[in-house]
């Protein structure tokens, strides 16, 4: 589904990411581990098209999207649950909820917001409440909600469990592999390495920018080359 | 004797609820004239980051533009919206020809750009109409019509109507309508905005269309209260806009309605009782002066 060659992204003189090749099958839950300023958000918003790439290409769906806008990638099915949620905090749920949805046709949002209060029936009580006012958990599903409002095919997902209470942990996780189940590709950034390998079905540790592991989840998990590259202990 | 008495005794209260009522009413209409031309610069701010002082200068071209289609048609209700709807695509104009390729900058860039366009836009209008103002051939709205006892021109009435149409249809249009939404989801945080598709360079030129067109429309009514459109008409709209703007919190926009009806009301009430020590323009800066005062961040928290 996904296919990143060579790929080096970067901020202005910086570049975060070197040289990265990752294969993204469909249907596939795929964790991106490493150290804080390993690259694994940049190469995330890289996909996503908020991060400059420098080198190589991104092809998704057999099309090189490596120049297109990040509104395009929406269109064409990628959607983005930021690090730290970047919710719109004046807006009321269901406020973010429409601009998750504003490629779609306005028929289609009723449709989908009623799968998101499937999803997370808690937020059906805060629908008119503001973002600013939920607590992280319950913006944490806001902010799931709102990407899927675009009806996305590949979720980008970068620190899901950051800041959350280990039971709202658990609710989000459930919900990422519900929609995993349900056909949907993901791709996860996360430093809750424990939480990554339960949910992720192959894995790629990045370090410095650059991938120094990739396998399945199965082989991660009881990898000492894997922890050490993931520790920065190399 | 008790009759005498109670007379006199409510013959100077009755005076003062009418002075009262009517100082409110006239401050209700400079408010809501006020409110119309602060709206745009309030959009401006809150979506830019830019004090778009160039705005009085979209106000008077409003005037001018409405009072020379009035005189040629005869018809105010055809020249206010197509002086509107023109003078709010020059208003895209600016934006894509003066602050698009400044957006980058720091922000006292995009000042300086806007206070010489103002400036450029008076001298440009005193070359094309002439330094002396123009006037309405025939005035519109210049009946009178009664109020609760009070006597008013059918322009005053007309310049709170409109005005509050105008506001409530805005506010319907952001708090309503997907394009609305989308437009405070941009306001909030462009990046991710564009991150869910919504196009932040159309919301811009829709925030300076709407700003600009409300601003003509100020510009006609006030030029039909006083029968005049001169070059110089913006310069004390302009400073008063930023004065409410700042106290109603920097791109508030409920802020700046408070505030430019809170501005209306304390002109009308300080010219009768502060009027001999302090101008009538005045007034807007002391009450800034106090407000920022007691409330450094204005009435309302800014965006």
């Amino acid at each position: 589904m996904l296919h990143l060659e060579g790929l080096g992204c970067g901020y202005r003189d910086m570049q975060a990411v070197h040289d990265l090749d990752l294969n993204v099958e469909a249907g596939s839950i795929t964790a991106l581990l490493g150290a804080n300023g390993a690259g694994k958000s940049s190469t995330l918003m890289c996909i996503a098209g908020h991060v400059e790439i420098k080198t190589g290409r991104i092809i998704y769906q057999k099309s090189d999207i490596s120049d297109s806008t990040p509104m395009s990638r929406v269109r064409s099915g990628i959607a983005v649950v930021p690090e730290g949620r970047r919710l719109f905090p004046r807006l009321s749920v269901k406020e973010n909820l429409v601009v998750g949805g504003y490629v779609r046709p306005k028929q289609r949002s009723d449709g989908g917001m009623a799968k998101v209060m499937d999803l997370f029936p808690r937020l059906k009580d805060r629908l008119g409440q503001t973002a600013g006012a939920l607590s992280g958990g319950e913006q944490q599903m806001l902010a799931i909600g709102r990407a899927l409002m675009s009806e996305p095919e590949l979720l980008l997902v970068d620190e899901l469990s950051l800041g959350l209470m280990p039971k709202m942990v658990d609710i989000c996780y459930d919900a990422i592999t519900a929609l995993n189940r349900a056909g949907m590709t993901i791709i996860l950034v996360e430093q809750n390495t424990h939480r990554a390998l339960e949910a992720a079905s192959q894995v790629c540790v990045l370090e410095s920018g650059h991938a120094v592991w990739k396998g399945s989840a199965g082989e991660a998990a009881g990898n000492q080359e894997m922890i050490n590259a993931f520790l920065g202990i190399r | 004797m008790t009759h005498r008495w109670r007379a006199v005794q409510t013959y100077p209260e009755t005076i003062y609820s009418m002075l009262w009522f009517e100082l409110l009413i006239q401050g209700i209409i400079h408010g809501s004239m006020y409110a119309i031309i602060a709206v745009g610069l309030s959009l401006v701010y809150g979506l830019l980051r830019i004090l778009h002082v160039a705005h009085a200068g979209l106000f008077t071209l409003g005037g001018y533009l409405g009072l020379l289609l009035t005189n040629a048609t005869g018809s105010l209700i055809l020249a206010t919206p197509v002086a509107a709807a023109v003078v709010g695509v020059i208003g895209m104009i600016i934006y894509r020809v003066c602050y698009h390729p400044i957006l980058d900058q720091p922000p006292y860039v995009a000042l300086i750009a806007s206070i010489g366009l103002f400036i450029a836009m008076e001298e440009i209008y005193r070359l094309i109409f002439g330094p002396y103002g123009l006037s309405y051939a025939r005035p519109p709205l210049q009946f009178q019509v009664q109020f609760f006892g009070i006597q008013l021109r059918a322009a005053e009435v007309g310049m709170v109507v409109v005005s509050t149409v105008l506001l409530t249809a805005l506010s319907y249009l952001s708090q309503k309508t997907r394009l609305g939404i989308a437009w405070r989801a941009t306001v909030d945080d462009p990046q991710m905005a564009a991150s869910f598709g919504i196009d932040a360079v159309r919301v811009r030129y829709l925030n300076f269309f709407i700003g600009s067109a409300l601003a003509a429309v100020g510009g006609i009514y006030v030029s039909l209260l006083s029968n005049l459109v001169e070059p110089t008409m913006g310069g004390v709209p302009s400073y008063k806009a930023l004065a409410i703007i700042v106290l109603g919190g920097l791109g508030n926009l409920k802020g700046t309605l408070i505030a430019a009806l809170l501005l209306g009301i304390v002109e009308a009430f300080g010219t009768i009782y502060i009027g001999q020590w302090l101008d009538r323009d005045a007034i807007a800066f002391a009450l800034l002066i106090v407000i920022l005062m007691i409330r450094p961040q204005g009435l309302f928290a800014g965006r």
